[in-house]
């Protein structure tokens, strides 16, 4: 009887085992494989970069105060008309612009290099991959 | 025997987690068209509880800080309606936007729901490019900016203004209300400069708006 129980108990868990063993592939291969993006760059390029990047902040006002990259600059949708003028004022254009948003499904960022390509016609933009989060290692 | 056991419960619990899914949107995906004048818009997203149990909305969440979204409630018995009400706010936004709302219930069997909000935030005046700029040793030599109205609204620029007069900008008209030029021009590029050149216009009527360009010596 305990034999049998025994046997049944590791059918069960081998037919677990399966999805889980797939399942668990499947993410570290998801993680692993995620491509950029069009004008998107990776935290760890970005870094090697060094001084040759300006981060570019294209959060709201209150999450920049509140934290930021060191050294980025303010530059959003909310207040484009206000902000875009200082912002060119401390613009490098030997810099490259790396912009980045909270990270996950954020759009500011893509926004924001899109009119900093598109409006003002400044080259070398691009947007930082995991934005934010992935800067605090999150 | 045990097997088959399992696997009819495995099976049971399937079947009862998917008729599970009960709130029935309308329009999961709304468009609208505005001017920047609006500021802003509201969106109700209305739904239906058409299951058998009542659905609790455990959270919404907005993909951008500009869009807040609100409930009546959180709980919703069967047969029972209602609506989430987004509004976004505009700020200095322009031409298409997407936000989205991602609604999750007590039941996310079916996973998350998305509701998609595309507004077109329409200025009749495009402007390319909105800054000329020189790198300091550049040849002092003019660029031009092109100020296009669309098709069927007119824009008529009535003056320009340079903040900077070592920055000289010159307004030419095109085709009234239609195109114009504003060529700028730096004294030299000798030295750090920075200006802006203020464009009235006559649109809208009651409002009349003043498109700003940026000029600078870098």
């Amino acid at each position: 009887m305990i034999a049998r129980a025994a046997r049944q108990l590791a059918l069960v868990l081998a037919l677990a085992l399966v999805p889980a063993v797939v399942s668990g592939a499947w993410q570290l291969a998801w993680k692993k494989a995620e491509p950029l993006a069009a004008g998107e760059v990776r935290l760890a390029t970005a870094r090697e970069w060094g001084a040759r990047v300006q981060w570019v902040d294209a959060r709201s006002r209150a999450k920049f105060e509140r934290t930021r990259i060191p050294g980025a600059l303010l530059l959003n949708e909310d207040e484009w008309d206000k902000l875009v003028g200082p912002f060119l004022d401390a613009w490098d254009a030997d810099k490259t612009l790396v912009v980045y948003c909270d990270g996950g499904s954020c759009e500011a960022s893509h926004q924001v290099a899109a009119r900093l390509r598109k409006d003002l016609m400044i080259g070398g933009v691009l947007v930082l991959k995991g934005g934010f989060a992935e800067w605090q290692g999150l | 025997m045990h097997i088959r056991i399992l696997f009819g419960l495995a099976t049971l619990l399937l079947l009862t987690s998917h008729s599970r899914a009960q709130l029935q949107w309308d329009n999961l995906v709304q468009q609208f068209q505005r001017t920047p004048q609006d500021e802003g818009l509201e969106a109700r997203f209305t739904f239906r509880n058409t299951g058998a149990k009542a659905v609790t909305i455990k959270s919404l969440r907005a993909s951008c800080g500009c869009t807040t979204p609100r409930l009546e409630k959180e709980t919703y018995v069967p047969g029972e309606a209602g609506a989430v009400v987004a509004r976004f706010v505009f700020g200095d936004r322009k031409g298409p936007q997407r936000k989205t709302i991602e609604v999750r219930t007590d039941d996310d069997s079916a996973g998350p729901v998305l509701l998609d909000l595309r507004v077109l935030i329409h200025d009749p005046l495009t402007i390319q490019p909105a800054l000329v700029y020189w790198k300091r040793g550049d040849a002092a030599t003019a660029k031009t900016i092109q100020l296009t109205a669309e098709a069927g609204q007119p824009v008529r620029i009535k003056r320009i203004i340079a903040s900077n007069p070592r920055l000289a900008a010159k307004l030419e008209t095109v085709k009234a209300g239609e195109h114009y030029t504003v060529a700028v021009t730096p004294t030299d590029t000798t030295q750090k400069e920075s200006g802006e050149v203020f464009v009235l216009t006559d649109f809208p009527a009651d409002a009349p708006r003043t498109y700003i360009l940026q000029v600078r010596v870098k």
